[in-house]
């Protein structure tokens, strides 16, 4: 991998470490006016606000005095989504028109799914820059066909026990497929530390369900029996509160704790071209607490205090995210690409798909 | 850069510089003079750079993130003396978006007219909308929604009805004097026609399609055979197709879903769950209002027809004798109580026929 520069230096470089440089005020004010002017436009100039928050973190993340853009313009970004927004009426108008022709719809779309991610981590990747050159994006369709399609399927045949081989999967296809400039990322990470991670995330949820189980008098318990109490309306209430509990306590700490242990893996085992490698350290317990006063934070202040929790979150992955150059950031080339549509891109927007790189 | 008549007063600005498509840091400073030439040196005193200052492509200011100045040929310099890039560009170039993001009490302002403007647009914008994408829809669109609406029910739950032909022609008969009483203009929009089908595991209901289906169930009929009864819900029915509710609803909840799904990444998770249940819960509000709109118009149309009003709570104190539903706010249909006092009240309203 390291045939396109000189002979990496043998003794690997001091750590320098990512930094955030965002301020929650400066922050909070583009936001609320993005929120503004998204609304009164009824949702048109959404895409312009999307370019700026995605500039505004990019321009103030920096690591060893240079720091990351991003250059789509609003225009485009409006452009892909009134595509995806007609494809969506249209399609909703053609289901109801007859049966079959849904059906056919449905499975076109199950066709176009993976076509549509790559064309949306490309998208993102051709117009990300650091230290002004470009980020690109070579994976396949067919490659994300089975990353996104028939992976899944086959882990939940399984019961979800093969979960981390999947969540493996979708990282090494989203890495290893990104460039910076010329240059290539490679993750090769063992699979035991995405068990361990899954491990422990599971033992948490059975922690929490044992001593709320424990707590409530067992009705918890209900939670699998609703067949006796579905003409109570007390009890079902009783329920649902159970149920929003158990998520807040159990599953959502769990995800929290799953994705701190991986995160440290995936950039602990991950090079760049050129030698340059990377290192994380957060700890579980510190993201956890932070994900999740974060997530009340934001609730009591009716998202007001949003900004500042990105912010904050930002700031603490930044201290906690290292890179090892191998030698000097000078080298790296970019190349004319094109650009591309943001269709795809639009879509996930939509959708609430998150594809980027694991952040 | 736009057309200014100012003239330039010997901006000077120290930063970096790459070329292009290259991550080769080049500390430069930028000098531009009177006579609108913009010179970029490089530490050492070479010229990198001299092109006309208009010719310089530069980016509009976000938050305290570097400027970044972008040269004819693609090279890029960047400065974080934000000073002289304002003074190089004048007040222009987005400066007056920046102006208003700066954090100030000033903001406070913006929060209450966002918070304003997504009252107004639930009001009234969407109603704007969905009005127009109604008069968008070619009506052959909407009968073949009808066409492929009752494919689906046939497929998933209805039977053929087995009604013998006397009793289906008396519910026809009721159907056609009802549709005698409506406005012409709304007689030829749509096209009307009365379906039985047998549903046992519906029971006792009736259905309107937007483009003028009907579609009664055999279940129906067998528990409530008065005329007044079906003069009634077949009111209700038209009345939803008259009035459009099912094509409000499709476009509303479409409309509603898009722009929250857009906004999402502004407004963070929890507020875009806040803003879909009590769209969710809004949108329920809105159902139940449509209801009670056909209810008056079914009475009012019954009524014009000759036949008693009354006839559509006896239905609703039938249904409620047989089981209490959810609570109103969670519910897409008014809650019975509510329905047949409302009932009694419009019925006074009425005159006699």
């Amino acid at each position: 991998m390291r045939d396109t520069y000189d002979a990496a230096p043998a003794r690997q470089a001091e750590p320098v470490s990512f930094e955030f440089r965002g301020k929650a005020g400066e922050w909070f004010g583009i936001w609320i006016v993005n929120l503004l002017l998204s609304i009164v436009t009824l949702g048109i100039y959404s895409a312009w606000a999307k370019v700026r928050t995605k500039k505004y973190f990019y321009n103030h993340t920096y690591v060893a005095g240079r720091n990351f853009d991003y250059h789509a313009t609003g225009m485009q970004i409006l452009i892909g989504r009134l595509i995806v927004v007609a494809a969506v009426v249209v399609f909703q108008l053609a289901s109801s028109l007859d049966p079959i022709i849904s059906l056919v719809l449905i499975l076109a779309l199950v066709v176009v799914f993976p076509w549509l991610i790559v064309r949306s981590m490309m998208f993102n990747a051709r117009m990300s820059s650091f230290s002004n050159v470009r980020f690109n994006f070579l994976g396949g369709v067919g490659q994300a066909f089975l990353v996104f399609l028939i992976y899944p399927i086959l882990t939940a045949l399984t019961l979800y026990t093969t979960f981390p081989l999947l969540d493996r999967a979708v990282k090494r296809f989203s890495i290893n497929n990104h460039r910076l400039g010329t240059a290539k990322f490679e993750m090769e990470a063992p699979i035991w530390p995405f068990y361990k991670a899954m491990l422990f995330a599971a033992l948490w949820v059975l922690a929490v369900g044992v001593v709320a189980v424990a707590l409530t008098g067992f009705q918890l318990a209900n939670l699998f029996s609703l067949g006796d109490v579905e003409d109570d309306p007390v009890a079902i209430f009783t329920i649902i509160g159970l149920f929003y509990l158990m998520f807040f306590l159990a599953f959502l700490p769990a995800a929290f704790m799953y994705q701190a242990m991986t995160r440290n893996v995936v950039y602990n085992s991950t090079e760049l071209s050129g030698g340059h490698r990377f290192h994380s350290n957060v700890t579980t317990l510190r993201l956890m607490w932070i994900a999740v006063s974060n997530a009340v934070i934001a609730a009591v202040t009716l998202g007001l205090m949003l900004p500042w929790t990105q912010v904050r979150l930002a700031n603490y992955l930044a201290n906690h995210t290292y890179l090892l150059p191998g030698g000097s950031l000078d080298d790296f080339v970019g190349r004319q690409v094109d650009e591309g549509m943001s269709v795809g891109e639009a879509y996930s927007d939509l959708e609430g798909i998150d594809v980027g790189l694991p952040i | 850069m736009t057309d200014r008549e100012t003239t330039y007063l010997h901006i000077r600005m120290k930063g970096r510089a790459f070329a292009l498509h290259s991550s080769r840091e080049i500390p430069c400073e930028l000098f531009v003079s009177d006579s609108g030439r913009a010179v970029l040196t490089s530490e050492d005193g070479a010229t990198v750079e001299d092109v006309a200052a208009e010719d310089l492509d530069v980016a509009s200011p976000l938050g305290s993130a570097p400027r970044r100045i972008t040269f004819p040929g693609g090279l890029v310099f960047e400065t974080s003396d934000h000073d002289a890039v304002t003074q190089l560009t004048g007040a222009t170039r987005g400066g007056l978006l920046h102006h208003y993001e700066q954090f100030s009490p000033r903001l406070v302002g913006v929060i209450a007219a966002a918070v304003l403007s997504v009252w107004i647009i639930w009001r009234y914008g969407l109603d704007i909308l969905v009005t127009a994408a109604i008069a968008l829809t070619p009506p052959i669109l909407v009968d073949q929604i009808d066409r492929g609406t009752l494919k689906t029910i046939d497929l998933t739950m209805a039977e053929t009805s087995t009604l013998d032909d006397a009793e289906r022609d008396r519910v026809e008969q009721i159907f056609r004097t009802l549709l005698d009483d409506l406005p012409a203009d709304q007689r030829e929009k749509h096209d009307f026609t009365l379906l039985f089908r047998s549903m046992p595991d519906v029971g006792p209901n009736a259905f309107a399609l937007p483009g003028g289906t009907v579609i009664m169930t055999d279940q129906f009929i067998e528990e409530f055979p008065g005329r007044d009864v079906l003069a009634g819900v077949l009111g209700h029915e038209l009345g939803h197709v008259v009035e459009q509710h099912g094509l409000q609803q499709t476009y509303r909840s479409l409309g509603v879903f898009i722009l929250i799904a857009f906004l999402a990444g502004d407004t963070g998770p929890i507020l875009e769950d806040v803003l879909l249940e009590g769209s969710l819960l809004l949108s329920l509000s809105y159902s139940r209002s449509h209801e009670t709109a056909a209810d008056e118009f079914g009475l009012a149309l019954s009524h014009r027809a000759g036949f008693d009003p009354a006839g559509l709570a006896v239905f609703f104190e039938k249904i409620s004798e047989m089981g209490e539903g959810p609570p109103e706010w969670m519910s897409t249909h008014p809650a019975n109580e509510n329905r047949i006092e409302a009932i009694e009240t419009f019925i006074e309203t009425l005159d006699a026929p």
